[in-house]
């Protein structure tokens, strides 16, 4: 009895020391207190190694969780990413309100310019208001253009536009097959949906589709190529109701720059979608807008002028100005107080440009930084018809080709 | 040599033939052992867990990702509460299987009862207190079900609640039952279930005239194969609590969480199963209580064991005891099979 005594003291022994060394091979944990939340996050134990997101979200200010959820005290991956919103994306627009939002952050009012998620969720890129109602007048389900149906629902009490909701769309229930089909291969080209298979198409969901440039990187200096996973990937035919995949992939920029015409100038290729699609245009105005038309207002004349105006300007007088938030959160420009800057018919800065004594005007492109110095068209040798602002005009003359 | 604290416990000698491994499994030694563990490791965890509905989980989460060991502490208890509740089982079917319950043992009988059902709430209290998601469903049945016994079913559930939304309140209620409510009944009630084996004349044998052997071990060789038995089980449960984690989930939100998983605690997949037969009352709490009053009369109203076959497995005498507790047995881990193929 001793001696299986003395051998079961061995396996004893033995166990404490398995025991000892297992917890010697346990991750050493890395605490982070972010300054907003106060409560120690270990999620830096495993992920260190991730960029910092952006110059505006700094990880010892805000930290992980709370934009991603998660359990912040877990070592353990799989229960630490149980509670996640979104998975990988917390700017899903399913969570986008949980993870972006709050007053101080990206769900505050419209007077503070802090209404991104009410003005995405309600923009055209997210109902696809505009196409669903352009297929179910078309194949006959509904007597007129006006939008009805969105991809999710949404409603908007204080509308300007008179849409003070639109309904879920539902192909599955369309009588027409058409529409059905539209349902299952067209609806890949929303905030709200993952996109296609396929490395052309590879794009996150929610805020991230436009901002995040890279891997775990937000940004607002977006590339032309950002918009091309949705924008200019190839064509429908609306006959079979399938999508044609573009077969000309170029790394000549001006090839694989979406045009939606076939003639184009030199900006249109040059500069990056968000040098003139201004904030308005692509996250919307907080209303529900019927199509993509009536959101969409900069045109060539925005920044030149015609030949009786010159384009609008605005002096920064007000240093809490929008266009100091701007450039700060893209610092391609030095902008200081004082200075007088291009503005949209709505108001809206062109912040990364500058009215240049002696008449001329600078802009430097978002994505690019490249360099650019243009005049007005008010003086110049041009014909246009001032009121006729159709950009088959410019084209006539500054038209490019491939 | 005057015998030490520990020796003296013990009987100076008992029956060789009683002293065995494969005759009491060492099941009622090792449900004490367990108890020592769970006692001991529940204290360490007592100076880090937050009894509060929004800190409990999370310092469960501390306990065991944060605190050096913290995690191993919070799976040995883990694992001796479950194995606590496997052994006590075995213990049980052990007494009744060789006849160790007939007179004078069978009000120890009853002690022992009292202490497999106590054990029984003990792991289920337990289980509550990690207050994640998982737990709330559970809560919610649970408590309800004592909602519906007539007269005092809502009395029975403000006390075990302490107010209207089980999963808001019942945490600090349920947190003084186990560490103290339920720790005060049980020590006294094993103590005095330990004591009465000693008083009713040691384990369980036949008179001496019918005794088949007289062999007798000393008191200080059956301390060596106790503490042989603490070194195996001990063994098993680092093993366990090493390589195989407590369950942890994230914080309740204080709603159930309805998905197709949710479920009771292991110990109760037979009760949820008989839940969804019908009525609350009936398949929750009688047929239980059914369960445990047969069990309760084996000693009394069934067919009194031979003097000659206590103290052996499977004595001719109490065949139907056996068959009945047999049956009930089987009953139980087949409802709780059935409770785990995916409907």
């Amino acid at each position: 009895m001793k001696k299986i005594l003395t051998i079961a003291s061995g396996f004893l022994l033995f166990t404490l020391a398995l025991v000892w060394w297992l917890d010697s091979r346990q991750v050493h944990p890395v605490a982070l207190i972010p300054t907003l939340t106060g409560q120690p996050e270990y999620c830096l134990t495993c992920h260190a190694d991730l960029p910092e997101i952006s110059p505006s979200h700094p990880v010892k200010t805000f930290g992980c969780v709370i934009c991603h959820g998660g359990e912040r005290l877990a070592l353990d991956a799989d229960l630490a990413h149980s509670s996640m919103r979104g998975e990988a994306n917390p700017s899903d627009l399913s969570v986008v309100e949980a993870s972006c939002g709050g007053s101080a952050c990206h769900s505050g009012s419209a007077a503070d310019e802090r209404d991104h998620i009410q003005r995405v969720l309600t923009s055209v890129q997210s109902t696809y208001a505009g196409a669903i109602a352009s297929i179910r007048y078309t194949f006959g389900a509904q007597p007129d253009l006006k939008a009805y149906f969105g991809i999710a629902a949404i409603t908007d009490e204080q509308t300007q536009t008179g849409i003070t909701s639109l309904a879920a769309f539902d192909p599955t229930s369309a009588n027409n097959p058409s529409i059905q089909k539209f349902g299952e291969n067209c609806l890949t080209c929303h905030l709200h949906t993952r996109p296609r298979e396929g490395l052309a198409y590879e794009r996150q969901t929610g805020c991230a589709a436009c901002h995040a440039t890279a891997e775990h990187t937000f940004s607002t200096a977006i590339p032309y190529t950002q918009c091309n996973a949705c924008h200019n990937r190839g064509n429908y035919d609306l006959q079979t109701m399938t999508f044609v995949e573009r077969s000309d992939q170029s790394i000549k920029r001006i090839d694989n720059y979406y045009q939606p015409i076939a003639q184009f100038t030199q900006c249109e290729y040059t500069l990056d979608c968000v040098d003139c699609h201004t904030r308005i245009e692509v996250m919307g105005d907080g209303d529900i807008h019927a199509n993509q038309k009536s959101i969409e207002y900069v045109q060539c004349k925005t920044c030149h002028g015609t030949p009786t105006e010159l384009p609008l300007t605005k002096t920064l007088t007000d240093p809490n100005d929008i266009a100091f938030r701007l450039a700060l959160l893209n610092p391609v420009v030095d902008l200081k107080l004082g200075e007088t800057i291009l503005v949209t018919e709505k108001g809206e800065p062109l912040w990364n440009t500058r009215v240049l004594p002696g008449g001329s005007y600078e802009l430097i492109g978002k994505a690019t930084q490249q360099y650019f110095i243009f005049r007005p068209v008010m003086g110049s040798g041009c014909t246009q018809n001032g009121q006729d602002q159709s950009s088959a005009y410019c084209h006539e003359c500054h038209a490019v080709e491939r | 040599m005057r015998p030490s604290f520990f020796h003296h416990l013990h009987p100076p000698t008992i029956p060789a033939a009683q002293a065995r491994w494969r005759y009491t499994l060492g099941a009622g030694g090792t449900a004490i052992f367990l108890m020592l563990v769970l006692g001991l490791t529940g204290i360490l965890e007592m100076f880090y867990y937050v009894p509060n509905p929004d800190q409990a989980a999370l310092s469960v989460q501390t306990i065991t990702y944060l605190v050096p060991f913290g995690g191993l502490v919070r799976n040995l208890h883990y694992w001796a509460a479950q194995l606590l509740l496997v052994v006590v089982a075995i213990h049980l079917l052990r007494v009744i299987f060789t006849a160790a319950y007939s007179q004078p043992r069978s009000f120890n009988y009853l002690l022992g009862l009292a202490l497999f059902v106590l054990s029984v709430l003990f792991d289920f209290t337990g289980y509550i207190l990690r207050w994640d998601i998982d737990v709330c469903w559970p809560l919610v049945t649970g408590t309800n079900l004592l909602k519906t016994i007539p007269l005092i079913g809502d009395f029975l559930f403000r006390i075990a609640v302490g107010g209207g939304q089980a999963c808001s309140t019942a945490l600090l209620r349920f947190y003084t039952w186990h560490i103290f409510g339920l720790t005060i009944v049980v020590t006294i009630l094993a103590i005095w279930h330990a004591f009465r084996v000693r008083r009713d004349g040691g384990i369980a044998v036949p008179p001496p005239q019918l005794r088949r052997e007289n062999a007798r071990i000393s008191r200080d060789e059956l301390v060596r194969r106790e503490v042989l038995a603490m070194f195996v089980v001990g063994i098993a449960l680092i093993l366990l609590a090493s390589f195989i984690p407590a369950p942890i989930a994230p914080a309740m939100t204080g709603k159930p969480n309805l998905t197709a998983e949710a479920r009771a605690p292991w110990f109760f997949l037979w009760i949820q199963q008989m839940l969804k037969w019908g009525d609350p009352f009936l398949w929750g709490v009688l047929v239980p209580l059914g369960m445990l009053a047969v069990l309760a009369l084996v000693p009394y109203v069934f067919p009194k064991p031979a003097e000659s076959e206590v103290g052996r497995w499977f004595p001719k005498s109490n065949r139907l005891a056996q068959m009945v507790v047999s049956l009930i047995v089987l009953i139980i881990i087949a409802l709780t099979l059935f409770s785990l193929i995916p409907v």
